[in-house]
């Protein structure tokens, strides 16, 4: 294959798994409400800011041994995914939960106002500039400097972290959904909340882990962000939340899989668009690739699981 | 209550034995399938002009099912079904063409719901009016300019809503929220709404559902008027068998998606297959 | 036989010169209307006359009596009146689509920027290759296309509608919330496109276009010709001349838009948004009837886009921001959904909150820190927490008062004409309205009997329940 294709598609492979752990988040609330958590981007960029303020607490710079490194990013991570979740299960708490049952469109619109009130937060927090992060990971190629290849295609260690966070935690997250306890009362309650009340699942409580899971996805992602892209700014959660979006609808929202491959799918188009049309289209591109799964083809690649609740 | 004995009941016309001429629905081998499950099974069905026709039979029988393809909501798997000598389901080879609802609406056929479905924050009267929409040819340009065409339409629309209004007996209240009526009545507004279609048919689904003994009397006696007065046929879809006893001229039983019976009231109170499929023991014994 | 239920038949009652003949009678018999309204709705006629004659007054009042106080008091200036009118304008137009027809559109703003576009294309030098001047302020020969403003609006009007149209074609039938996405992804490439749409290389068949600047690109279209009417000039800037035009152009979308509610469109539109299914069956095209709801609703904002860039005298793809978009409905919310007054409202204390109040409280904490030797208060800036303000006004209004501040007339009716205890003690007026279109009856409880919640009467017995089950009269529309 063309090295420079290759290349493309290791960039957003990468990029690509950043969407899936912020389109989980979309797919996962989607799922057991049928709300569209407009604000769940700005929790992602709230979470990259709580890294970045973490990791320059814990003096984390460049060329610090390994093993330090590796134990302050866990640390970090750990404590984002945890304020992350506790936020998201805020927000749940005070703008989605009261309008249960109200219709449809009043916790779309409490969503909207959620998610101003958040990107806000970061303003006032961050101010209005983009904030920038040291390259921690070195941005050494694998292939050559430990495989000894002699490739122009270049997979950074970087990149490598990518895939070290995110595939571990989609490997946990469908464990937790498929044989847990409460991985059963979430699809339960995604399916039929009031025959899973009458069945003895907490659907409150039940809706509220599901906001823990999505808020401590976004953390990861990013935590990720800060150490993979570097930058963070309050307006991030916007543009980066309706790419993630894009990527559940594109996989088919309440589709775990969905999300994980859409996200996947959607990084690439990113990727190849940027490469190799126009970076200023790529986000028209992105609406497009939106409004024609929408229209064409609503339930997405891999079909929905509350497909047939719509 | 007579059993059987009601005025209508000299003839009972059969599906497939009354004159083109005077049918007005006339379906035939209508079969709808959702998925593996046959839910109507090759019904023939016909519905003359000024008649009161019932439509009876066990749960999942496949009587909504039936009344949802007449009125367009469904699109049958295969049959064909016409109205007043229109098409409304055409079937031809694997292709099946169905009008769409509003489209049915237009030629005739006006239907109340099994669970009422008004426009609860539109008044009585706005609801009246929407069911003379299709009627209404002023457009879009003429609301805004309101020219003279507009403005006589919506004065003539709004006598006859009123009027409507006032032969189902709501005459009172025109400008009350719909949800804010009483239940018997919302039941009466469903039906003046779909009398404000113009039908030569009127389909209604249950329209006795929840109301106590006197107010069933009382609807019954209505449902004679509408033909009586207004010269509609009617189709019913009824559990209340004193109803569809009193005031069908034929009664046909669906089960299983397939017709179990036809005739008149009293015919069908003797067939012992429907007696065994749907009236149970205590009809039975009273047969 | 009865002709209870034969349809109404009106007659051809005359074209033009009836209409002519009608609007004359009718502006003839206007003292006598206003005479019969002072009567009848005493308090609300002498309130609205009073409000234009405010409305009227204030411009001359600003430059005259409130001269020496405008620096001291939060008074909205020209520019300030401009904008509140060019957003009540969308308001009322989003009204129609979200608060009339019950279709959530998150995208309006794409629909002002095809208006302000198809003005700057159609009164500027932008086409320096042509010279078209019509009725315009500018001289004879001038490089580009200048056409007479009240020619343009109309057109930015037609525009916007048609990709209404074509947008909302193929999206309508989606479920509620993917439309509001779809519509979103929309307002987002139409930008995209304006500011994109630079040095276009292109070639089909006769069309040859090399490195042709169609959209201005980032910097967009400058200058713009200002509104002018048959030779008088609107648009002087910081003049509150374009405020009287903004004046003419909402009264007529106030018009159109009590004109349709008050039609057989406004009660499909209505029908469609409580129950579609409902409505299809008693004879509404929904599709068709959705449409125009979607299409004239755009077309409100092509109007405030033209209006908008003759005024400013230039366009710019920036302008047009998501943010735009939920500003209005944020105005639309707070001002009571499905009220043409109070969505005025709404968005006039919006816009009057965003750019006159948070601004002049800026300008106040600067006073008072110099004053007091405090300088750092000069620093904090009121203006950016626009945002946060309006994003808490959405939060807090869908949980506590979700009819909005001037709630629709529709409910204050029927205050008045139901028995007491009914209508008061009724859930609030979002679930009343029903304003998501898409019903889900799978769902228990969604699309629960209208009379069974609040009367209390016995409801369908549990057997014809079970049925529904299997039988569903709406399980799904098929097509």
């Amino acid at each position: 294959m063309d090295e420079q294709v290759l290349q493309t598609v290791i960039i957003g492979l990468s990029n690509g798994l950043i969407y899936a752990l912020v389109a989980l988040g979309y797919t996962l609330v989607y799922g057991i409400l049928q709300l569209i958590n407009f604000a769940h981007g700005e929790v992602f960029m709230l979470g990259s800011m709580i890294a970045l303020t973490l990791l320059m607490a814990l003096g984390v710079t460049p060329g610090m041994d390994i093993v330090t490194t590796i134990v302050l990013i866990v640390v970090v991570l750990l404590i984002t995914m945890t304020i992350s979740a506790i936020l998201n299960v805020s927000i749940e708490r005070v703008a989605y939960r009261p309008l249960r049952n109200a219709p449809k469109l009043a916790p779309l619109i409490s969503a909207i106002g959620m998610s101003f009130i958040l990107q806000n937060v970061g303003l006032l927090w961050k101010g209005p500039t983009s904030l920038g992060f040291l390259d921690i990971i070195p941005n050494t190629n694998v292939l050559t400097t430990i495989f000894g290849l002699d490739t122009v295609v270049a997979v950074s260690y970087k990149q490598l972290f990518v895939a070290a966070v995110t595939i571990p935690l989609l490997i946990v997250l469908s464990w937790f959904v498929s044989k847990t306890r409460q991985g059963k009362a979430m699809r339960a309650t995604a399916q039929d909340p009031d025959t899973a009340g009458l069945m003895g699942i907490d659907v409150n409580r039940t809706i509220a882990i599901t906001f823990v899971i999505a808020g401590a996805l976004a953390g990861a992602a990013g935590l990720v962000q800060i150490l993979y892209n570097n930058t963070t700014v309050w307006s991030l959660g916007f543009r980066f939340g309706l790419n993630a979006f894009t990527s559940a609808v594109l996989g088919g929202i309440g589709n775990l899989q969905g999300a994980v491959l859409g996200g996947i799918v959607l990084g690439l188009i990113n990727a190849f668009s940027d490469r190799y049309l126009a970076a200023q289209w790529t986000n028209a591109i992105v609406f497009g690739v939106l409004i024609a799964v929408l229209v064409f083809r609503p339930s997405g690649l891999l079909g929905q699981q509350a497909a047939d609740r719509a | 209550m007579t059993v059987g004995g009601t005025d209508a009941q000299a003839a009972a016309p059969l599906t497939g034995q009354v004159p083109e001429d005077q049918l007005l629905v006339r379906a035939r081998a209508v079969t709808k399938r959702f998925g593996g499950l046959v839910a109507v099974n090759s019904v023939d069905f016909d519905i003359p002009r000024g008649s009161i026709v019932s439509l009876i039979g066990p749960n999942g029988a496949g009587k909504t099912t039936f009344f949802n393809m007449i009125t367009g909501a469904y699109a049958p798997t295969s049959g064909d079904i016409s109205f007043d000598g229109r098409a409304i389901v055409t079937t031809k080879g694997s292709r099946v063409r169905s009008l769409k609802p509003h489209q049915v609406t237009a030629l005739g056929i006006g239907r109340t719901f099994q669970n009422i479905r008004l426009f609860g924050t539109m008044s009585a009267l706005d609801n009246v009016l929407v069911g003379q929409h299709a009627h209404l040819r002023c457009r879009w340009w003429d609301a805004v300019l309101r020219t003279p065409r507009n403005n006589a339409e919506e004065a003539a629309s709004a006598a006859r809503a009123h009027e409507l209004l006032e032969f189902v007996g709501l005459g009172q209240r025109p400008h009350a929220w719909a949800r804010n009526l009483p239940y018997g009545d919302q039941r009466r507004l469903e039906i003046a709404r779909a009398l404000a279609t113009s039908p030569k048919l009127l389909l209604l689904d249950e329209p006795t559902a929840g109301m106590n003994a006197s107010e069933t009397r009382d609807l019954t006696e209505f449902i004679r008027r509408l033909r009586s007065e207004l010269g509609l046929a009617v189709l019913l879809i009824e559990h209340d068998m004193r109803v569809v006893m009193g005031i069908s001229d034929r009664v046909t039983v669906l089960d299983h998606g397939e017709v179990l019976a036809e005739g008149s009231p009293a015919e069908v109170r003797a067939n012992p297959r429907v007696i065994e499929a749907y009236l149970g023991r205590g009809a039975a014994g009273e047969a | 036989m009865n002709t209870l239920t034969t349809p109404v038949q009106v007659g051809h009652t005359g074209g033009l010169r009836a209409w002519l003949r009608q609007m004359a009678s009718a502006a003839r018999g206007w003292p006598a209307t206003y005479r019969m309204a002072l009567e009848r709705r005493r308090g609300r006629t002498v309130l609205l006359t009073l409000l234009i004659v405010l409305l009227v007054a204030y411009p001359v009042l600003y430059q005259t009596v409130l001269a020496p106080v405008v620096r001291i008091l939060p008074l909205p200036s020209a520019t300030v009146m401009v904008f509140m009118l060019i957003f009540a304008i969308m308001a009322i137009g989003l009204n129609i689509v979200i608060g009339f027809a019950g279709l959530l559109d998150l995208g309006y703003v794409a629909f002002y920027a095809l208006g302000a576009y198809t003005t700057a294309f159609l009164t500027s030098p932008h086409w320096g290759g042509v010279s078209v001047v019509l009725f315009a302020s500018v001289p004879e020969g001038s490089p580009g296309i200048h056409l007479p403003f009240m020619l343009v609006v109309i057109l930015a009007a037609g525009v916007a509608a048609t990709f209404g149209v074509l947008l909302g074609a193929p999206t309508l039938r989606l479920r509620g919330d993917y439309l509001a996405i779809v519509t979103l992804g929309f307002g987002e490439i139409v930008p995209i496109f304006f500011k994109n749409l630079v040095n276009v290389t292109f070639s089909f068949g006769p069309i040859q276009l090399v490195n042709a600047n169609l959209t201005g690109g980032p910097l967009g279209i400058n200058p713009i010709d200002p509104p002018s009417f048959f030779g008088f000039k609107f648009g002087v800037i910081s003049g509150f001349n374009a405020v009287y035009l903004g004046l003419i152009l909402i009264i007529v979308a106030i018009v159109i838009a009590r004109n349709l509610e008050r039609s057989r469109m406004g009660r499909a539109w209505m029908a469609v948004r409580e129950d579609e299914i409902a409505a299809e069956m008693m004879g509404v095209n929904t599709v068709r009837t959705k449409l125009l709801a979607f299409g004239l609703g755009a077309a409100f904002a092509g109007i405030a886009g033209a209006y908008q860039a003759s005024y400013q005298g230039a366009t710019t793809s920036d302008f047009f921001q998501f943010s735009t978009s939920i500003l209005v409905v944020v105005m639309i919310i707070l001002g009571g959904i499905g009220n043409i007054w109070g969505v005025i409202a709404g968005a006039v204390v919006v816009q009057y909150v965003d750019k006159t109040l948070l601004p002049w409280a800026g300008q106040r904490l600067t006073d008072i820190g110099n004053v007091t030797g405090n300088p750092a208060l000069g620093d904090i800036n009121p203006s950016t927490f626009s945002f946060l303000l309006f994003g808490i006004a959405l939060v807090a209004m869908m949980r506590f008062r979700p009819e909005g501040f001037v709630p629709s007339r529709q409910r204050a009716a029927e205050m008045h004409t139901a028995p007491p205890g009914q209508a008061l003690g009724s859930i609030g007026l979002i679930e009343k309205e029903g304003l998501v279109p898409q019903l889900d009856p799978t769902e228990p409880g969604g699309e629960a009997d209208p009379g069974s919640a609040e009367m209390s009467v016995e409801g369908p017995a549990g057997e014809t329940k079970a049925e529904h089950r299997v039988d569903v009269t709406d399980e799904e529309m098929p097509r």
